[in-house]
């Protein structure tokens, strides 16, 4: 399927103060580190928001919520990518927009 | 016996040849032939110890020749010819014997063989020493005037730098004005100068410098002469009126610069309205009023395609396969001015490996941080770029980075980011014999080591007519040939190999087989003695040997390879050792 890149999500996240992904340069230090063995890759999702994937971010919802925040990924991230900053932004996102709660 | 004095030093380059040549045997062989004053067998004879040795044998042996059986003479040649003129002898009394290259690396399966081999060689260097003349240097004056080729930033800054050297330079452009390319740039990388800026200042310091010349709408006609003395014609277009001048010059510079790859109709959409190329882009961007637009409508999304016209697929025909280098940087850029002309601009560009190389890395991290989102898109699959009915256009392609996820990116714009092409110079390249590679730039000595250099003396080449280059790495080139025409016509006169072709003009019956083998126009009728006969013009001849075979007369020799000493080295080669 082709997926139509949606500027919508990526206005409302990608350029929102909470969501930093543009220095994200694959490397996929964070996915090779992280504690919970988490299956998304982190840089895979984020680019699915840099590009306004809605659908393929809330696919990831399970995993979203199963990060620890513990920000070993951030520590070690070689481009200075706030990751858990990330991750919660993300969290809010689906929360407001997929559940319907935190609207007002 | 002929009374030569010569030393002979036969190597063992560690065990380079030592492991496979029996060295003091051939030592041994070889020591009681006719004029063999000294004969000996060294670990490294190039070392400086050995060199040394040679220089103290030489001067208490009073040696007058000099034989090493070593490596190639490509390697060090030049190294002895440099120990001999030391001791005093003449450099050109040294011969390189190749016991090396040609002998132990080619028969380490053989030692018995290997040894006699290299006893024949080393016999037969022996006797080509013995019928070696002093010869010197041939000393030529130079012209100190150089001819730039070519008006563009690099031709323009090489002008200059020669006239700053105090030599008088002859500046020749093709078109009406100054500046090339860059003379149309806007804001470039990576301090954001102006293109049309840089080249302003130059050309006004080009333009006051009395030491300068500027023929514009002109072109070389013709070039004539030899090392460091050279003729050319320049033919200047006036209207309908044609002037043509000579100038006398010792180096001529070409910076003829490149062309922008032009796509094919329906190259990534090519020819739809909105689909652009990147010079036609950083044009509108660097001329935007205000915001950024297209055709009088705002743009609010560009698509980049990179690789443009460069990195193709060598089976299609005319590929360019080289990397254009300074596309990806300058698309980075003009992607960051045009995010300063409007903050909500998005830009996707789509890649197959950004090379933003050295320190322009920093423009592409900027430009990630503005805004620009960058996808890589497979090297086999190229995006495919379609209009929509409601007219704006879409790109599809798969980002490798999200686990080739197809997607679509609908733009009001689509940048091609296109690559420099070769210019298509034949007449420039008949003149002056230019040597062209495959990939239709011109070819320099080495890359590395004699980067502005072309197999034609005096001829440098410098600039997008190399290879692909950015702005800097042009000028810095330009500044390298000024460099080298500095080096040759400076000093007021060049010291040329004397080991060139000669004529006996009492043989001589003048059948011209020998000027029409001379690849090199090195070759003279003239008129001795109410006879005519052959001249070789020494500065011009290579010694290459390409007119003795063909003379009916045996009238021409190469000096420092005479029949006489190729004759004497068969024989060498072919005596049967006593033991």
């Amino acid at each position: 399927m082709t997926a139509l890149v949606n500027p919508g999500l990526a206005d409302e996240l990608a350029r929102s103060d909470g969501f930093d992904a543009d220095a994200c340069m694959n490397c996929g230090v964070c996915s090779a580190i992280c504690p919970m063995g988490v299956d998304v890759e982190v840089r895979r999702l984020f680019r699915y928001v840099l590009l306004g994937m809605e659908d393929k971010v809330r696919a990831e919802t399970e995993r979203v919520f199963s990060c620890l925040l513990c920000r070993m990924c951030e520590e070690n991230c070689p481009a200075g990518v706030h990751i858990a900053e990330n991750v919660r932004t993300l969290r809010h996102h689906i929360v407001r927009t997929g559940f319907g709660l935190g609207e007002g | 016996m002929s009374g030569r004095r010569i030393g002979v030093y036969v190597c063992q380059c560690g065990g380079n040849i030592g492991d496979y040549v029996d060295v003091d045997k051939v030592v041994e062989e070889i020591k009681g032939d006719d004029d063999v004053v000294i004969a000996r067998s060294a670990m490294f004879t190039c070392s400086d110890a050995t060199q040394q040795e040679i220089v103290q044998d030489a001067q208490e042996q009073g040696l007058d020749a000099l034989v090493v059986a070593s490596c190639s003479p490509k390697l060090h040649t030049v190294t002895f010819r440099d120990v001999a003129k030391r001791a005093g002898m003449n450099p050109f009394q040294y011969t390189q014997v190749n016991v090396r290259e040609q002998c132990s690396w080619t028969h380490t399966d053989d030692k018995t063989g290997a040894t006699e081999k290299a006893t024949r060689l080393v016999r037969a260097g022996i006797n080509r020493t013995r019928l070696t003349e002093p010869l010197e240097p041939i000393v030529v004056e130079t012209t100190p005037k150089s001819l730039v080729v070519g008006g563009g930033i690099a031709g323009l800054r090489a002008a200059l730098g020669l006239a700053e050297l105090g030599l008088t330079v002859f500046l020749v452009e093709k078109e009406a004005r100054l500046g090339g390319h860059v003379a149309g740039y806007g804001p470039m990388f990576p301090n954001d100068r102006k293109g049309s800026d840089l080249v302003a200042t130059l050309e006004e310091k080009v333009r006051a410098n009395p030491a300068i010349t500027v023929f514009t709408n002109a072109e070389l006609m013709a070039k004539s002469g030899s090392f460091g003395n050279n003729q050319a014609t320049i033919a200047i277009h006036d209207g309908d009126k044609l002037e043509t001048i000579q100038v006398d010059v010792g180096s001529i510079v070409v910076a003829t610069g490149f062309d922008d790859y032009e796509p094919a109709a329906g190259e990534f959409g090519y020819g739809l309205d909105g689909v652009v190329t990147l010079p036609e882009f950083k044009k509108m961007v660097d001329e935007a009023p205000g915001l950024l637009q297209y055709k009088g409508r705002p743009v609010k999304t560009v698509a980049y395609i990179y690789c443009v016209g460069s990195r193709q697929d060598e089976s299609l025909e005319g590929a360019h396969t080289y990397c254009s280098r300074y596309c990806c940087t300058s698309a980075v850029h003009t992607a960051l001015e045009a995010q300063k002309l409007a903050g909500d601009l998005r830009q996707y560009h789509l890649y197959r490996d950004m090379r933003t190389y050295g320190k322009y890395e920093l423009l592409w991290n900027a430009s990630r941080e503005s805004g620009s989102l960058y996808l890589r898109v497979p090297d086999d699959e190229p995006p495919a770029v379609e209009k929509l009915s409601s007219g704006g256009l879409k790109v599809t392609t798969r980002d490798l980075l999200t686990g080739e996820e197809e997607i679509a990116i609908p733009a009001d714009l689509v940048v091609l980011v296109t690559g420099m092409v070769p210019r298509d110079n034949a007449e420039l390249v008949s003149v002056l014999k230019l040597p062209v590679g495959n990939d239709g730039f011109y070819n320099e000595i080495h890359p590395k080591l004699r980067p502005v250099e072309t197999i034609v003396d005096g001829v440098l080449i410098c600039g997008a007519c190399q290879a692909p280059k950015t702005s800097s790495e042009a000028v810095a080139a330009g500044l390298a040939a000024v460099t080298q025409s500095g080096a040759m016509l400076k000093r007021g006169y060049a010291e040329l190999d004397p080991m060139v072709a000669t004529v006996y003009a009492d043989l001589c019956t003048w059948c011209g087989k020998c000027r029409a083998a001379c690849p090199y126009d090195a070759i003279e009728q003239v008129e001795l003695d109410g006879r005519q006969v052959a001249q070789v013009v020494k500065t011009a001849c290579k010694g290459c040997g390409g007119c003795v075979p063909v003379c009916p007369e045996d009238a021409t020799d190469l000096l420092g390879y005479t029949d006489a000493q190729i004759k004497s080295m068969i024989d060498g080669m072919m005596e049967v050792s006593c033991s």
